[in-house]
């Protein structure tokens, strides 16, 4: 210990602050640390947040300038992307959206797309140019709890005073009022292929014969033959002047291998890579085993609701962006296309329609997903949570394979080895760990140029035979080879040191492969990866000075990040020795485990003492939310208990056990039509043989909240006209009560259910209809057929309830 | 025991000779009584190490005529053996040990004092205003678990066609209001009051305006008011502990209600059972089979998590463990747990002895409860005589 | 309430309804202890019905005539409980000089 740390600490017993912890109880803190500062949808929330802040604006650069091609001096230039706040436009006036207001009015929870144009103007015959800001190309759905959303940031209070409650996770949409999340899918790209021997060119002789035979000796040659007919018939459709081989060469800069970037005609590092990747092959035709696992999670990526909003939005607004240069080469003024693209409003509707039904189309690259949104499911808290860390497969989910619904070594700790469906899906839809978290990507380029700075020797510089020298190491940077390093470990360490020190980002991976020689760097998004405590030479660089000041609230999950103390380590890199608890730590590990149970998800993490029990009784409870605890007596009642049913206690139930309130939404619209005319609401009848049928309506003509429903109770007195179409010559006059015939709207629930109305809301729809919603609330008490459960995955149906 | 000694000297005299001899006729064995380990089984349940054993009762009365005995039990001999002593007599609460009764009897008495003994509970709410997050039904189910202090000997039932009226009904009124700009409220039990004259609130079919000079008619149709009653005139009904929280109110919130309040009992509504409670659990006995002293005394007394057994000093140094705590007992058997345990020390329940406790929710003090209930099966015995008849 | 037969009136089951253990069990006892009873028992036939049967068989007296007795044994042995009961209850009163309280039955 240094002198610098002794006078901070005196007065304590400094041997036993220094001291490594022993109980692993005392790690436990950093859980809830962990969770106050994540979440358990921050996935969600920051891949969200990626996309509105970073990638919207990565696509509109990429495709900021619309420029007419009968006049290139006339152009229309997009700057500065942003999301406003969430709000719609009514009557023209802008009223600002809460989430609670949404879901109630069945409205969209979206924010506008502002952008400022640059354009060319003509005044008075003269070119200039004009800018207008905010712009609003489309409106975006806003996820709940973003850094684009009203309840970003808010406390407690704020947050009950726009009707919302503090415990609600966030990370879904408002679509339409209802509450849709958007799944992760995971992806499998299999990134790395790349190595070499005598034996490789028996195996690449018959492709040189082939060569031989067909006459291909030059590059032109086979540039040409590339282009003949029988190769190239399927990519006819590139225009533009025609020159011999320049086809093909186009194709193979950006269609072949285009993570690979080809910078003036430089095929080198193209080149490089198509060889690398033969080798691999190769390799892997000679010895099955160097064959990369497709199960493997290191080689998979998650896709999130960022994600597939960028994706589609950038095809939205590439189509807009068409569409308008279309309009530019008809009529060249840039101010008409400013006002074709402030009236598009296809952003607008694709976005909320994919997000409604689930359906995700990208026409242009002709890809087609369902069911990429859910209704969040709200029976139970729990249940809720454990939607959102959800993971679905992108293929089908018919296949009959068992090697992906096998359980992956390497999910450990990444995703919850208990919590997957039964049946059809079993295995395919997985879970996230509870600390698990979902990359988002990353910038590159100051990570390429620190590794030339650590004495990477780029591709460019190396010959070919340099290329598979034993004694030097491939560095990988995201499936894209930046060049050889001598000295593996001292590389390695180098890095792993910088983003200790976080001079690079903390997600960013250093996997070293010495079977392949390889060094992969991985900064990209849609990796999982989860925190783990750093150990030198098996001694844990947490010490109980550092959890003291954890539970002092000194300081909290993020500066033990920051101070070097946990890291983030991805599938690929957890290849280190990581050890469950301190006391097996050797010399040799890396890593110590923070808490053992957060290898489980939401679901799975709440079951008491869950390696007490037998395997599946886990998958069995996580797919059961639970509610309310009871402390039972066990007793068998024979009959009564066959097949796991369960016998209950009359007087709990008279006071109040397992009682639940069950909500139904009942919708009336007060429709308008084309003849000018209306539904209308009349009053109830007090008198009549109706009277008792319309007791519960106030003298408002709409039921009153607080009023018990019985079944064929009125809730709404409505009467709709008889024509409803517009008839040709008539003018809109008040129609008499002859012209009307009832529409009125009643209850259908079941007999002997004490139903309430709950509450009333009326607001106008998007047609600007009058809609009223009622919400109608049913006390229900457990009865015989009631399913109930232990948290063991133990459900039962009630057989018989007892005096 | 005479015939027993006769018997002795036959066998004597008979000497080497082979004669029959029935196992009746045996010397140890005694004539007229149980032999001792059978009486034993008559009257103890045994908690052997691993479950209890011999939990059955004997009940029939030629269950031992083979050998004499005669196990019915007459009146008087139940008479002279019955013994009820109080332990313990508090407000709500009474402990007191039965003795020399069936447990079917026993049974009986716990049965009725949680499922047919009648109290007042509230039973139909109306809700004038709630404004409160806590929801009507909600409210009005936990209005009805609130114990109210009131005989309810003084009611009667109300069948379903009886109109509410000072005998069968006791009416309360509850009015919160939390201010606007105030602190949370409580609303609390003691602000049910009660209405001797009966509702307040005017009937929904009456028209405001029709009788103007007579009174309107309300929910309930008192012919006079409950507090001219003896019992009530200066003892007003309310409920017996004023401090359970019925809601919690908001600022601005407010609950007017009116709560009726009728007779029933535990089998239609656990609202009604008089007791928050009624158990009863047999003697526990503790018997030491041999002495246990010094070392092995202090391991028993360990042993033993509710410190059943004391050590004495019997001189010279030398300790022994005495049973000095056995209604203590839980029979948890942790002392016997241990391999060889169970020869040193038995366990056992006294078939006949029972200790009744009775919690009561405050309605009825816990001793009349209990002869409520004795009344209760005696009209039951008497219900099934007429019906016989 | 009873059925049986005309001829051999000494076996009978007898059907309560709206009672249930509390009562069954307890005639049960009582009839046990009647030497003229050869079996009794008693069941309920499901736990929804609000009903119970008794089962008498006698050494040749009429069933109803016994379970008449029994059930006249029972209230004996209730009054006795009863007057037991409340004598150990003023006893316990009086010695805690808690007399003043007036019981009522």
């Amino acid at each position: 210990m240094s002198d610098e740390t002794d006078s901070l600490s005196r007065g304590i017993d400094k041997q036993y602050l220094a001291s490594p912890i022993k109980n692993p109880v005392d790690k436990y803190q950093l859980i809830p640390e962990f969770l106050k500062v994540r979440g358990l949808v921050k996935q969600h929330l920051d891949s969200f947040n990626y996309f509105v802040k970073t990638e919207i604006n990565k696509i509109v650069r990429a495709n900021n300038e619309i420029r007419s091609t009968r006049d290139p001096s006339i152009y229309l230039r997009y700057r500065d992307v942003r999301i406003g706040e969430p709000s719609m436009i009514y009557d023209g006036v802008t009223e600002k959206l809460s989430p609670q207001k949404c879901r109630l009015s069945s409205l969209t929870y979206a924010a506008p797309i502002y952008v400022t144009v640059d354009y060319t103007s003509t005044m008075r015959g003269k070119k200039q140019e004009s800018t207008e800001k905010d712009v609003v190309i489309g409106r975006m759905p806003i996820m709940l709890r973003s850094c684009s959303c009203v309840l970003y940031g808010k406390d407690e209070e704020q947050l009950a005073k726009l009707g919302e409650c503090p415990l609600d996770p966030g990370g879904y949409f408002v679509v339409n009022g209802t509450e849709k999340a958007m799944g992760m899918e995971s992806d499998q790209e299999v990134v790395q292929m790349l190595g070499r021997d005598p034996r490789f060119s028996a195996l690449l002789l018959p492709s040189i014969e082939e060569c031989a035979n067909l006459k291909v000796y030059t590059q032109h040659q086979a540039l040409e033959f590339l282009e003949s007919d029988k190769m190239l018939n399927v990519f006819s459709y590139f225009s533009g002047p025609v020159e011999k081989g320049a086809r093909a060469l186009s194709i193979l800069r950006d269609i072949l291998l285009a993570n690979v970037p080809v910078h003036q005609h430089n095929f080198r590092k193209k080149c490089i890579y198509v060889a690398v990747m033969m080798r691999r092959m190769m390799e892997a035709i000679l010895n099955k085993d160097t064959m990369d696992d497709k199960d493997y999670v290191g080689n998979k990526r998650l896709e999130l609701s960022g994600q597939i909003l960028s994706l589609l939005f950038e095809d939205l607004f590439k189509t807009m962006n068409a569409e308008s240069k279309r309009e530019f080469d008809a009529s060249p003024s840039a101010r008409y296309i400013l006002y074709c693209i402030k009236k598009y409003n296809r952003i607008t509707s694709e976005l909320g329609r994919t997000l409604s039904t689930g359906n995700w189309d990208v026409k242009r690259f002709g890809m087609h997903k369902k069911g990429v949104t859910d209704v969040v499911a709200r029976l139970s808290y729990i249940g809720t949570l454990g939607n959102m860390t959800k993971i679905k497969p992108q293929f089908e989910k018919s296949r009959k394979v068992s090697g992906p619904r096998a359980l992956q070594p390497s999910q450990f700790g990444m995703l919850c080895p208990c919590d997957t469906p039964e049946g059809e899906a079993c295995g395919l839809v997985k879970n996230l760990a509870l600390m698990t978290h979902v990359t988002t990507d990353e910038d590159e380029r100051p990570i390429i140029s620190l590794c030339y700075y650590l004495g990477v020797e780029d591709l460019e510089l190396l010959s070919a035979e340099e290329l598979h020298v034993p004694s030097s190491y491939l560095i990988v940077l995201n499936g894209l080879m930046l060049g050889k390093h001598k000295s593996l470990q001292r590389f390695a360490n180098a890095m792993r040191k910088l983003r200790r020190a976080g001079k690079i980002g903390e997600f960013v991976s250093i996997f070293v492969n010495k079977k392949q020689r390889c060094v992969y760097i991985a900064s990209d998004g849609g990796r999982v990866c989860r925190p783990l405590v750093i150990a030198d030479k098996g001694v844990s660089r947490i010490k109980e000075l550092h959890m003291k000041e954890l539970r002092d609230g000194v300081c909290d999950f993020n500066s033990f990040l920051k101070d070097g103390l946990i890291e983030y380590l991805d599938v690929n890199e957890e290849n280190s020795l990581i050890a469950l608890y301190e006391k097996e730590a050797t010399p040799e590990t890396t890593h110590i485990e923070i808490e053992p149970f957060t290898i489980l998800g939401v679901c799975a993490s709440l079951i008491p003492y869950p390696h007490h029990n037998q395997s599946p009784r886990n998958t069995y409870q996580c797919a059961m939310g639970s509610g309310q605890n009871a402390t039972v007596a066990v007793m068998s009642y024979s009959g009564y208990d066959i097949e796991d049913a369960i016998v209950m206690n009359k007087s709990s139930l008279d006071r109040g056990f397992g009682r639940c309130i069950v909500m139904k939404k009942y919708t009336a619209i007060c429709q308008k039509y084309d003849s000018c005319t209306s539904d209308r609401i009349i009053k109830p009848q007090r008198q009549g043989y109706e009277a008792d049928r319309m007791q519960i309506l106030d003298d408002d003509e709409i039921a009153a909240p607080g009023e018990i429903i019985r079944r064929h109770d009125i809730y709404i007195n409505k009467e709709s006209p008889i024509v409803t179409r517009w008839i040709p010559g008539t003018s809109p006059t008040v129609l008499p009560d002859t012209a009307y015939k009832p529409s009125r709207q009643t209850y259908q629930g079941t007999e002997g259910e004490l139903a309430v109305v709950d509450r009333v809301a009326l607001h106008s729809d998007e047609n600007n209809n009058l809609s009223i919603k009622f919400m109608i609330r049913d006390t229900r008490r457990p009865e015989i057929g009631d399913k109930f459960s232990s948290r063991h995955g133990q459900k039962g149906v009630c057989g018989t309830i007892v005096q | 025991m005479g015939r027993a000694s006769d018997s002795d000297s036959d066998n004597m005299d008979s000497g080497e000779s082979i004669t029959k001899v029935s196992v009746w006729d045996l010397p140890d064995v005694p004539q007229g009584k149980l032999l001792s380990h059978l009486e034993l089984k008559r009257t103890r349940v045994f908690c052997a190490s691993l479950a209890p054993t011999n939990t059955e009762n004997v009940n029939y009365s030629g269950a031992y005529a083979s050998m004499g005995v005669d196990n019915s039990v007459r009146f008087e001999q139940f008479r002279n053996n019955f013994k009820v002593e109080i332990m313990r007599l508090e407000e709500d609460e009474l402990e007191f040990d039965m003795i020399g009764i069936d447990p079917s009897l026993a049974n009986a008495f716990r049965r009725i004092l949680i499922a047919e003994l009648p109290t007042m509970a509230i039973e139909k709410v109306l809700i004038a205003n709630n404004t409160s997050i806590i929801q009507d039904e909600v409210l009005a189910h936990r209005l009805g678990l609130i114990p109210i202090k009131v005989d309810p000997r003084l009611f009667e039932y109300m069948s379903e066609n009886d109109v509410p009226n000072e005998k069968n009904t006791i009416v309360f009124k509850l009015h919160a209001r939390c201010k606007k700009g105030s602190e949370r409220l409580r609303v609390l039990s003691n602000e049910l009051k009660w209405l001797p004259n009966g509702s307040e609130l005017i009937l929904a079919t009456e028209s405001p305006a029709s009788h103007s000079s007579t009174k309107p008619k309300t929910y309930t149709s008192f012919s006079s008011s409950q507090d001219t009653l003896p019992e009530f005139s200066n003892n007003p009904i309310a409920p017996k502990d004023a401090d359970i929280i019925i809601a919690k109110l908001g600022p601005g919130q407010e609950i007017e209600l009116e709560a009726h309040a009728v007779k029933g009992i535990g089998k239609t509504h656990a609202k009604w059972s008089p007791v928050a409670t009624a158990w009863y659990r047999m003697l526990p006995e503790v018997v030491l089979l041999r002495d246990i002293e010094d070392d092995e005394a202090e391991t028993l007394a360990k042993k033993c998590p509710v410190k059943v057994f004391d050590i004495e000093d019997i001189g010279k140094g030398k300790k022994r463990a005495t049973v000095a705590r056995p209604r203590a007992c839980t029979l948890c058997r942790e002392c016997i747990r241990e391999e060889g345990w169970d020869k040193n020390v038995a366990v056992r329940r006294v078939n006949d002895h029972f200790i009744f406790t009775i919690e009561s929710t405050g309605a009825l003090p816990p001793e009349v409860l209990f002869t409520e209930a004795v009344k209760i099966l005696e009209e039951k015995c008497e219900r099934v005589i007429t019906e016989l008849s | 309430m009873e059925h049986g037969s005309f001829e051999d009136q000494s076996k009978a089951t007898f059907s309560l309804t709206d009672e249930d253990h509390t009562l069954a069990n307890a005639l049960r006892f009582s009839l046990n202890q009647d030497p003229r009873v050869t079996f009794c028992g008693y069941s309920i036939p499901h736990p929804s019905d609000a009903r119970v049967n008794i089962r008498v068989q006698t050494t040749g007296d009429p069933a109803r005539e016994v379970l008449n007795d029994s059930c006249q044994d029972l209230m004996l042995i209730c009054e006795n409980v009863r007057d037991t009961f409340n004598k150990a209850t003023s006893k316990f009163k009086t010695e805690k000089g808690l007399s003043s309280m007036d019981i009522k039955n």
